[in-house]
């Protein structure tokens, strides 16, 4: 059994370099990651909410925890994926890093972290943006756990995505068929209980729904549902596991 | 640098690598030994970059095993790892990032402790004056530069043995010969070469042995001399009335002037180079 002290130094050895890139574009970086999250509040938040009967600051409540959840979707998959990709494919690093020695626990945990950071900035800066901007939602670290978790998990999904595909318009796709449809279908921007009975079967295997509930439940005070943690657990091992299997057996 | 004391650093058993039907490698042995510049020759597609990707761990066999320094590449793959520098064919470093950050990176991935690393930083890379170029990013170098950065980073953990995948490749020849210098130097100072080109002449200048790799299979092995003994030491090279050259080997001069005699073509009796040697032994109809 490998000491964790020692993963977590290795950890950090794998990310500095992808660190090194986040401190010196850190405006960049952020810009990219808070302006879809700004205008889905805008458009969707007021824009929309606004037409609704009684006013936008109801709505306003419901999708700002529903945004953070987004947040932690698209501030992390898209960033590592390509990443990786272009690591793989057109630097060639990813396979110098194959060959230094640290476990492939490290590599993983080292390649999600600039996902993980990135995303759970947006993200706080999006809560605090929503504590300001609507009196129901409230600032809550069981949300951070959430969004640290739902982080990870979609880093590690798009680290898998991006150690799977070997060209860039097959992560296009990956995105099209995946990404998209979970970023609208999954608890953001509306409650799945007004979806056809299967669509939303579907929709409640998906981990984007269980994120949602989740902040959504520690955010609005509206009770924490178990089931979603042991889901959203369930998808980071699975995810995890794919991307050690995938590296153990060098199919990347 | 690793304790272990085996003579061969790297040994390569029945080494087979295949992608679908196709096998790239086809159930290769060979040692490496400690302290020797190895070339490992080959034409396009021979099998050369699988068989190094191999070897140090990138690609995983289909059977048949190797060691670095005693350690099992499969079930003691970290120590395996630690004793190997790679610099591969591709540029294989973040060109994000300058040459500066790229060997702090190498250096933090082989854990040499912080209180040394500046240190060897710089020391490293002023073994093949990169100083002006430390903090330029390295999508900004020249081809020339970026092989030099990638070589630096390759060899800044003092690896016992290190693998160049065409090192030369793409180079100007006044590059060319400053890497074949940087190489002689790493070996000086105790550092095994694992070489692999296409060029005849950088392995027939640099190599202490030579092994040649034909369509994944190992057609011979040895030092220049034993490879060219193998196919004759003495080369006739015979035009023909249309211009036409071909080559005939012999095992001494006393042979080779007894079949030049009342020969009725221009002829020149030479020594044999490993250029000869490469394309008997990896030519259509030669002894592979």
């Amino acid at each position: 059994m490998t000491n964790p002290l020692t993963i977590l130094d290795e950890t950090y050895r794998v990310a500095w370099g992808d660190l090194c890139y986040l401190r010196g574009n850190v405006v960049e970086v952020l810009l990219t990651g808070l302006v879809g999250p700004i205008l889905y509040l805008l458009a969707f938040g007021y824009g929309l909410g606004g037409s609704m009967e009684g006013g936008s600051s109801e709505y306003l409540a419901f999708i700002i925890p529903g945004i953070i959840s987004l947040a932690t979707l698209s501030g992390t998959f898209s960033t590592v994926a390509m990443k990786i990709l272009v690591q793989r494919l057109f630097y060639m690093s990813f396979d110098e890093l194959l060959l230094c020695p640290v476990h492939i626990t490290s590599v993983i945990l080292g390649k999600t972290l600039s996902g993980v950071i990135r995303a759970v900035v947006c993200c706080t800066v999006i809560m605090g943006l929503g504590c300001i901007l609507s009196p129901s939602v409230e600032f809550s670290l069981g949300a951070m756990g959430v969004v640290v978790l739902a982080s990870l998990t979609f880093s590690l999904f798009g680290l898998l995505a991006g150690m799977v595909t070997n060209k860039t318009q097959k992560l296009s796709l990956f995105t099209s068929i995946v990404i998209v449809p979970m970023t609208f279908l999954c608890g953001t921007l509306f409650n799945v209980s007004a979806l056809p009975a299967f669509a939303a079967y579907v929709v409640y295997l998906l981990p984007l729904t269980h994120v949602s509930q989740l902040v959504r439940g520690f955010m609005l005070d509206t009770g924490i549902p178990l089931d979603s943690v042991a889901i959203l657990l369930a998808y980071t091992a699975l995810f995890f596991g794919l991307c050690y299997w995938m590296i153990k057996t060098h199919r990347c | 640098m690793c304790d272990g004391v085996p003579d061969d650093i790297v040994e390569v058993r029945d080494l087979v690598v295949r992608f679908g039907d196709f096998t790239a490698v086809d159930g290769i042995s060979f040692d490496v030994r400690r302290g020797e510049i190895f070339g490992f020759l080959g034409p396009n597609g021979a099998g050369k970059t699988t068989t190094i990707r191999t070897v140090t761990t990138i690609q995983k066999p289909t059977s048949g095993s190797v060691t670095i320094d005693g350690h099992d590449t499969e079930d003691d793959y970290i120590a395996a790892r630690s004793c190997i520098g790679i610099a591969q064919q591709h540029i294989s470093l973040d060109k994000d990032l300058t040459v500066r950050q790229n060997l702090r990176h190498h250096a933090m991935l082989h854990k040499i402790p912080r209180s040394e690393m500046t240190e060897r930083i710089e020391s490293t890379a002023s073994i093949l004056e990169l100083g002006d170029y430390m903090d330029r990013r390295i999508e900004n170098l020249s081809g020339g530069w970026k092989r030099k950065a990638s070589i630096i980073c390759s060899i800044i953990h003092e690896p016992s043995v290190l693998f160049l995948d065409e090192p030369t490749a793409g180079l100007d020849t006044r590059s060319r010969h400053m890497l074949w210098d940087l190489v002689r130097m790493l070996n000086r100072r105790g550092t095994t070469i694992f070489l692999t080109t296409h060029y005849i002449e950088e392995a027939e200048s640099l190599c202490d042995r030579v092994a040649i790799i034909n369509r994944g299979r190992l057609v011979a092995m040895g030092t220049v001399d034993e490879l060219r003994a193998m196919v004759g030491n003495v080369t006739v090279d015979v035009t023909d009335h249309e211009g036409r050259v071909t080559k005939h080997h012999f095992p001494d001069r006393e042979a080779a002037r007894g079949y030049t005699e009342g020969l009725d073509f221009f002829f020149n009796v030479r020594r044999t180079t490993l250029e000869d040697v490469f394309l008997e032994l990896t030519g259509e109809g030669g002894l592979a």
